[in-house]
């Protein structure tokens, strides 16, 4: 919970941070809320014992504190390229240390170097700003200065007219970050009591860690309007974290020599009022915050596997009882009337159980932000990222999946697509600034991830020398431009000559292509000489749902993945050729191509025997080409494709071209055929 | 389900023992079911429902007794036949038994099911070694004294899937 929620919050740091950067300025929104940020991650990570990263984190909200006093003017123009990096360094660090914490390694105990850089830019922001703030007493507590002026009334006076019910707090001794662990016990205690019912001192708390001492010396006192909401309060103390002992105390007013304690008691209330008043801003700010973390849950993928599975099954129950042979010829007005109805809203339940897994690509499509950027700087290009079509929605699996692919290809754009020279560019009358455009589009049935530049394009001679010397290609044959750019995508191809640290790595853009393969998707590149070049990613919306043919064999019903056939053909008997072993043949365009028959592969009982009373279907897949016979083509349809039972797995019947299986409209089972293995199998009988 | 599994387990290997608790070994209802004049008990706990028709879809490449696979709500479901994986002949139509066996569900068809009853856990005993039925745990006499009935061993009947 811990992970999930820091990472959340680094991504939204991140994002906030790049944008601030095109900006060069954060705003004053920016700036409350990194500080907002930075003090949840210090405050959870205090509660985790992660000293480290409490210490970085609260180094970074007081480097945000004296920018939030004093605005972004307090840094200067020429600090500003050097805060934006210790933020996205600082952004690396945490998402780094919160993979050590994933995998429950020790973490980087180090961090002084990493301090020093902090610490020297809140120098420098100090430079500027240390007149109007009173000099903090030591290092680490910058923040205490505004914060310091309400606590000295309150360690005076032990309680006010207004506050009578006191608790007394002590924490275990060494414990550390007491005050925030005091603060974790404001925020408790605002759970149930309305700020105006309630003060605590010392103030301040929750941004000034020198009040930690203060804190360990006298205690940390929370006072009440009333007796009830104390008693409520004890056992909330009583059951937080590192508490070492309490006491209630009242506060007796003296008896009233009039003049004084009027003063005093009118002293102490603005005090009082005042001490909330700045938590107030904090209060807001976390409410505002859990706002947010009500409106998500994180579930887990199982149950909504299990959710869409039942939904499915709904739809088809929901058929078969509208359809029902029992109702045929009667005429049932009132029925039909709810049936419909019944029908509009299992679709909709249907919808909504697919989008239950759709999540949108734009986060992987911002973290490019990032690596565009840092490139920029590596490798001194100008470049700017355009985003298009954020909000497209796809299968969660899928967009796990293809953010390796879409950084490779921005990183091949970077490294090889823009021009080295901003005057390339110039003379071939671009703008000096490069553009990669990324995009998402929804198409219904497939989303298409598409990366441009506006660089050199490939060079088709230099390609193909390439390939040549690499063995993939032969010198002696005419290579189409198409041709030639597939070479980019084979194994074991890398054009740039020299590894860099970014793209080039012998592995290359075969590993995108393998890898979008893999999700069912398709990759196709374009390019012009000096205009760039496109990368076209083409993935189906979701790996559960797949196009499907229909084929019947005897009594059972086989599904052919669309993207597997070529044609389907009906020939005779005399069309078929033989070979010596006794294997069959036919001619089609091109060559000739064996021909497997469903019937006698699977041993099905029934099914056509001649091959006129059947149909061909050329398949495809990979570089097997072959015709599988079947007795009737029944049609296309959109399945969702369900595994076979673990049970049935065990007789390894995936090695017979049988992938899984999927529930038809009426409720029978379709066997999905995988057009690679079948063959496969068909070869090695 | 599968804590229950182990639970029954233990009990089992308990009673093995030759030193019997009388009391407190408690027992357990069982589905009792006719294949070819056998009758045959399975624990009530691992049958998750049992269904009168059906419709099986016939998956290739898989030993005969497999009959193929149904739908059950959504969930694809393998079909064995009892009687061939007992090396009987078929039967012309049977009742499915759908049981769940550490979350593997199978569904079993039987000629008849008959009756549900408490069996004592201590009254089922181990088959004689010399008279071992495959797939069978152990046996006892059904309390109403209508005849024996042999324990059908889930785990075998659902791991033997690998070797045969």
């Amino acid at each position: 919970m811990y992970i999930y929620e820091t990472n959340t919050l680094l991504e939204q740091l991140e994002s906030i941070v790049l944008d601030a950067e095109k900006e060069n300025t954060f705003s004053q929104d920016n700036v409350n809320e990194i500080f907002r940020i930075m003090h949840t991650i210090k405050g959870s990570s205090a509660m985790m014992e992660f000293d480290t990263l409490a210490r970085v984190s609260h180094r970074i909200e007081d480097m945000f504190f004296l920018i939030r006093e004093g605005t972004m003017s307090v840094v200067k123009d020429e600090d500003r390229p050097a805060l934006f990096d210790v933020m996205l360094h600082s952004v690396d660090y945490f998402r780094e240390e919160m993979e050590k914490v994933e995998a429950e390694q020790p973490l980087n105990e180090d961090v002084d170097s990493f301090l020093g850089n902090i610490n020297s830019l809140i120098a420098k922001i100090k430079g500027e700003e240390i007149p109007a703030e009173p000099a903090p007493q030591t290092a680490a507590a910058p923040a205490a200065a505004p914060a310091a002026p309400s606590v000295p009334p309150a360690q005076t006076s032990e309680g006010s007219a207004e506050f009578p019910y006191g608790l007394r707090v002590f924490f275990d001794e060494g414990c550390g970050m007491e005050n925030l662990r005091a603060f974790m016990l404001v925020t408790s205690v605002q759970g149930f009591c309305a700020d105006a019912d309630f003060t605590y001192q010392p103030a301040g708390v929750e941004s000034d860690s020198s009040l930690s001492e203060t804190v360990i010396e006298h205690g940390f006192l929370l006072q009440f309007r009333s007796e009830a909401d104390r008693a409520r309060a004890v056992p909330i103390v009583m059951t937080a974290g590192s508490v070492h002992s309490y006491e209630e105390q009242n506060y007796v007013p003296a008896p009233p020599p009039a003049a004084e304690p009027a003063p005093a008691a009118q002293e102490a209330a603005p005090a009082a009022q005042k001490a909330p008043a700045a938590p107030a801003a904090q209060a807001t700010a976390q409410q505002h915050q859990q706002g947010q973390k009500e409106s998500l849950i994180s579930v887990g993928l199982s149950k909504l596997d299990q959710l869409s599975a039942i939904v499915g099954e709904i739809v088809i129950t929901e058929a078969m009882v509208t359809a029902s042979p029992d109702l045929k010829g009667l005429h049932l007005d009132a029925f039909s009337k709810s049936a419909r109805q019944l029908r509009k809203l299992t679709d909709e339940l249907q919808d909504v159980s697919m989008s239950l897994r759709m999540i949108p690509v734009s986060n992987t499509f911002q973290k490019m932000n990032r690596i565009v950027r840092d490139m920029c700087k590596k490798l001194n290009k100008q470049v700017k990222l355009t985003l298009v079509g954020e909000n497209t929605e796809v299968d969660k699996t899928i967009v796990d999946s293809i953010g390796d692919p879409i950084m490779h290809m921005v990183r091949n754009s970077m490294d090889h697509g823009i021009e080295e020279n901003v005057q390339d560019r110039i003379d071939a009358g671009k703008d000096p600034v490069g553009e990669i455009l990324l995009s998402a589009q929804d198409t219904g049935s497939e989303v298409i991830i598409q990366i441009s530049d506006d660089g050199a394009g490939v060079n088709d001679e230099a390609v193909l020398a390439k390939a040549i010397r690499n063995g993939i290609a032969s010198a002696d044959v005419e290579y189409s431009h198409k041709e030639i750019l597939n070479f980019l995508m084979a194994p074991g191809f890398s054009t740039n000559a020299q590894v860099t640290e970014f793209s080039g790595r012998g592995v290359g853009m075969d590993v995108v292509k393998s890898g979008v393969e893999s999700l069912g998707g398709s990759v196709s590149i374009t390019s012009e000489q000096g205009r760039g070049m496109t990368t076209i990613m083409r993935i189906p919306l979701t790996m559960a749902i797949m196009d499907g043919m229909e084929v019947s064999v005897g009594h059972s019903i086989f599904t052919i993945p669309i993207n597997n056939i070529r044609s389907s053909i009906k020939l005779t008997e005399a069309d078929i050729l033989h070979d010596s072993v006794n294997g069959e043949m036919v001619k089609m365009l091109d060559g000739y191509y064996p021909v497997i028959r469903a019937r006698d592969f699977y041993n099905l009982p029934g099914g056509a025997e001649k091959i006129e009373d059947g149909i061909l279907m050329w398949l495809e897949s990979g570089d097997c080409s072959y015709c599988l016979f079947v007795d009737e083509l029944l049609g296309e349809q959109q399945i969702v494709v369900k595994p076979l039972p673990a049970y049935v797995n065990n007789f390894d019947i995936k090695n017979y071209g049988i992938t899984g299986c999927s529930i038809l409209g009426d409720g029978n089972i379709s066997i999905i055929l995988d057009a690679g293995g079948l063959y496969a199998a068909a070869r090695n009988l | 389900m599968s804590k229950e599994n182990v639970l029954f387990q233990v009990e089992e290997d308990e009673l093995d023992r030759p030193v019997q608790e009388d009391e407190g070994a408690g027992s357990r209802k069982h589905l009792i079911f006719t294949v070819d004049d056998l009758k045959i008990g399975i624990d009530a706990e691992q049958v998750v429902e049992i269904q009168n028709s059906y419709a099986a879809t016939y998956l290739p490449m898989m030993p005969d007794y497999i009959l193929g696979i149904f739908n059950m709500r959504g969930q694809i479901i393998p079909i064995m036949d009892i009687r061939l994986r007992l090396g009987k002949l078929p039967a012309e139509e049977g009742i499915l038994i759908v049981i769940d066996y550490n979350n593997n569900q199978l569904g079993i068809q039987v000629d008849s099911v008959d009756l549900m009853l408490d069996i004592p856990n201590d009254s089922i005993v181990p088959i004689p070694s010399q008279s071992a039925q495959k797939l069978v745990s152990g046996m006892c006499t059904l309390p109403d004294g209508s005849g024996t009935m042999l324990v059908l061993d889930c785990e075998q009947l659902i791991a033997r899937g690998y070797g045969d």
